[in-house]
């Protein structure tokens, strides 16, 4: 830039000049100058001085005519007119040239004046001035122009070198001047030599001068000296100075900003780069500058990424914004711009170009997907939670909802936002009160085991209230546990607890209950065999006392006594059971567990059942259908083989019963067997009759029974229950809808369990 | 010689009907409300016993107590154990004399058909043995 303002401002004066030198030529020129003067000159002679050849033959008429007489002396005559008229001839001539050798010089005079005059104009009228030196090198002569445009009074300079003119400046640059003077030793011509001279003129400080000069020879070509121009060109070194300083304080403007800062022609070459660019492509702004985008960036992919969006710019000429892109830095970083494009026309250029600015907004975004990252990662922890979460404002307004809350309310969180909770949940519109409460004093209130219709079935949950804490956000988070199952499972601990007491209770009192029940039944035992007419010793006595056995057989048979008897030893024998039941009801640490095959026991249970055929009972085994559905890879279960057995057969025996009972047409039992990872499933499923929930939530409870009065202890299901979970750590459940069958599913720990 | 089965109860009525009932079967019987009144009989009578059906809860002793001290004055007398008791389980000493778990019966009885087919073939056993 520099260097073409310097030529710019150089050329511009001059062209003015020749235009002027070569407009005058045409005129009057060297070349023109004497042809034109000869011409016109040497036909206008000829026209007043010579005869023409008419007049010529008319004089030599003339003589020939009067005489012949007149002949010598006409030709004297004519020898004296001869004569004479060549002098006069001659004379003229000498004259006329004369003449033109007066109008040629005044001509050259006049010229002469005019290119002086002209001279000295131009000499005046211009920036530079005309110096001369002798053959010392000694300045000899310095034109007006210098003082006008230096300020310097030329006696400062006449007869001195130029280099004593400028000790500063060669000072500074030694070889500059040691360089120069050789030039002019050596009488070689020179240009544009530039220099600070160390006089300063009227201006003030110093002036900086560029001079051109050629060595002047004599016609011997003998050196005489230098003669040149000269000019100051301190106004414009000035000027360049300051655009200097203010490029660099843009240049230093630009390598502060930490955003990248470019330009780029059509080509990718960086036409500027500020700092922070030629940091990202890990080199110097000086190495960036003039290279293609291509050495400098190796990966291709985004160079042409972003040379296909510098061309986009340039043929558009609009600007164009790409919100993010991707750039790899030198070191490998993979870095996200947010880059603004702008077309541009460099000066100088004809072409447009590309400025760009380019953002590193890789922070940014990362803080901002950690932050999308945490959002979604707290959405996740709270729809993680199995509790349905509400947040509400202090008005009850929903402001968040969890999944189990969606599920919950039967809607999406977008469209629950704004609502009142109590309109979404219907069944919590109750708590806003709690709500109130909770933000008021800043403490959670919890409301215990609340009742809940959930799609007609009966749940608990608790309800939890809590005030926010955070000082931006008041309002209260509703936490909703459905603890039916806690509930539930309490319930049958509860129930567990009660067997556990029963069996308690029964082990004190069986040793008092079990005496008078022995009495009772080995009394009615030894009554009738007593009474039978075929015990030996019985007839002894009788024939001793003369009493007919058979006789009074026959009256107590009619009376009803045998019955009564039955009666009694029936009811011992029920009160025996009770007893017996409820004391298993009682922790005992020395049950026989062993390995056992499921399948044995299975079909050792079911030959028990098909022997248990009871008329009273009123169910016959064997029309039922049995299905075996066994696990096949599924062979030894550590138990007590007689408990479970009683178990299974229990369940047998309540289902054929059942079934028996209903009616079912036909009549079947799956016996089910399925190795699960922790426990062996055995399942006993049958298609009778079912239960309603009411019965279902009773079904283990001790002395619970739907049986007729005087069939069932009301102990059998609770037994089972407490053999499979208290004695052998299992489970017992039952899943059953009335009119569809049910299904006592027993879980005992699986051999590696059990035994671990 | 008879042979006797000897009865430890305190409850009256179950002494009184396994006495009955085990008389019915042809056996003779001593029935006691107490091992002290049973040593008693025991020591005076010179008749052998057998068998004894002996009760766990008795007013002067427990019924473990009164079987080993009955082995020892007694070593051939064997035992069955009636108790009203449904935890009881045999002491190992008493294992050590050859009881087991068959020779427990449960209170209440409904049926003495076994006990006295146990008492009977325990009695042939013992007469054989010697």
């Amino acid at each position: 830039m520099l260097t073409s303002t310097f030529s710019r401002r150089r050329s511009s004066p001059n062209r003015p000049l020749s235009r002027q030198a070569a407009g005058r030529g045409s005129l009057s020129g060297p070349r023109w100058g004497p042809f034109l003067l000869a011409l016109p000159t040497g036909a206008n002679a000829d026209a007043g001085w010579l005869p023409t050849p008419a007049e010529f033959h008319d004089i030599v008429a003339s003589l020939v005519n009067p005489a012949w007489m007149l002949i010598p002396i006409t030709l004297l005559a004519v020898a004296t007119l001869l004569w004479s008229w060549s002098q006069r001839r001659q004379a003229a001539r000498r004259t006329r040239q004369l003449q033109r050798e007066l109008n040629e010089r005044r001509r050259v005079e006049m010229a002469l004046r005019e290119s002086e005059a002209r001279l000295r104009d131009v000499t005046e009228a211009a920036s530079d001035w005309i110096w001369e030196m002798d053959e010392n090198l000694r300045f000899t002569y310095l034109s007006e122009r210098f003082f006008a445009l230096t300020g310097i009074a030329p006696h400062y300079v006449l007869g001195r070198a130029r280099w004593e003119l400028a000790a500063t400046d060669s000072d500074a640059d030694p070889q500059k001047w040691r360089r120069h003077r050789e030039t002019l030793e050596k009488h070689l011509p020179f240009r544009d030599f530039v220099y600070q001279t160390r006089l300063s003129g009227s201006h003030g400080e110093g002036r900086y001068l560029k001079v051109s000069g050629k060595p002047i020879h004599d016609s011997q070509g003998r050196f005489m000296g230098y003669r040149g121009t000269g000019t100051d060109i301190t106004e414009q070194i000035k000027a360049e100075v300051a655009l200097y300083q203010s490029e660099l304080r843009l240049r230093r403007i630009i390598d502060l900003v930490p955003h990248m800062i470019f330009a780029k022609d059509r080509h990718g070459h960086f036409l500027l780069a500020n700092r922070a660019t030629a940091d990202a492509y890990g080199t110097t702004v000086e190495e960036l500058v003039n290279r293609s985008h291509h050495i400098i960036h190796g990966v291709d992919e985004e160079v042409e990424r972003m040379l296909a969006d510098d061309l986009d710019v340039i043929e558009s000429r609009t600007s164009k914004l790409i919100a993010e892109e991707t750039f790899t830095d030198h070191a490998g970083h993979v870095r996200t711009l947010q880059t603004m494009k702008i077309p541009f026309v460099e000066p100088g250029l004809n072409e447009t170009a590309v400025l760009g600015v380019a953002i590193d907004i890789t922070e940014q975004k990362r803080a901002k997907e950690e932050v999308a990252r945490m959002r979604l990662y707290l959405k996740n922890i709270i729809d993680s939670m199995p509790s349905v979460l509400i947040g509400v404002d202090p008005w009850g307004y929903i402001t968040v909802l969890n999944q189990p809350a969606e599920q919950a309310g039967g809607v999406s969180w977008e469209t629950a936002q704004g609502r009142f909770f109590g309109d979404v949940f219907p069944q919590l519109k109750g708590q806003f009160k709690q709500v109130r409460q909770a933000i008021r004093h800043g403490q959670p209130i919890k409301t215990p085991r609340m009742t809940l219709d959930v799609q007609g079935e009966l749940h608990y949950a608790d309800v939890m209230v809590y005030p926010l804490r955070a000082d931006s956000a008041s309002g209260a988070v509703i936490r909703i546990d459905d603890v039916t199952a806690r509930v539930r499972i309490e319930s049958m601990m509860v129930q567990t607890e009660k067997m556990l007491s029963v069996g308690g209770l029964a082990a004190g009192m069986a040793h008092e209950i079990n005496n008078p029940l022995g009495a009772i039944l080995q009394g009615s035992q030894n009554i009738l065999r007593r009474i039978a007419p075929d015990l030996s010793q019985n007839r002894a006595v009788a024939d001793a006392l003369g009493l007919d056995l058979n006789q009074l057989n026959r009256y107590l048979q009619e009376r009803g006594i045998l019955r009564f008897l039955e009666g009694i030893r029936e009811a011992g024998a029920r009160a025996a059971k009770i007893v017996a039941d409820m004391l298993s009801f009682s922790r005992r640490s020395e049950a026989r567990f062993v390995p056992v095959d499921l399948q044995d026991l299975l079909e050792t249970v079911l030959r028990l059942a098909a022997s248990d055929y009871d008329l009273k009972k009123k169910y016959d085994f064997k029309r039922i259908a049995i299905r075996r559905d066994y696990d096949p890879t599924l062979r030894l279960v550590y138990c007590d083989k007689t408990e479970i057995e009683q178990v299974i057969l229990n369940l047998l025996k309540n289902a054929a019963q059942a079934m028996a009972e209903e009616g079912t047409p036909a009549p079947a039992i799956t016996l089910r067997t399925l190795r699960e990872p922790d426990y062996v499933l055995i399942e006993v499923i049958d298609n009778g009759p079912g239960m309603d929930d009411k019965t279902l939530k009773r079904v283990f409870e001790p002395f619970f029974t739907t049986k007729e009065v005087g069939v069932g202890t009301g102990l059998g299901l609770s037994v089972s229950y407490f053999i499979v979970t208290e004695q052998h750590n299992g489970r017992l459940s039952v899943t059953s809808r009335p009119g569809q069958g049910t299904r006592f599913s027993i879980r005992l720990p699986s051999l590696r369990k059990a035994l671990s | 010689m008879t042979s006797w089965v000897l009865i430890v109860d305190d409850e009256e009525m179950i002494r009184e009907n396994l006495k009955a009932y085990l008389e019915d079967e042809g056996l003779g019987v001593a029935a006691f409300e107490s091992a002290t009144h049973a040593l008693g009989w025991l020591r005076d009578d010179s008749a052998t016993c057998r068998v004894c059906i002996m009760d766990m809860r008795l007013p002067d002793m427990d019924g473990n107590t009164a079987i080993r001290i009955f082995h020892q004055l007694y070593p051939e007398m064997e035992f069955l154990i009636h108790t009203g008791s449904s935890s009881y389980s045999l002491p190992e000493d008493l294992r050590a004399m050859g009881l087991d778990n068959d020779r427990i019966y449960h209170k209440p009885l409904g049926d003495m058909a076994p006990l006295a087919a146990a008492v009977r073939a325990l009695a042939i056993s013992r007469e054989i043995q010697p």
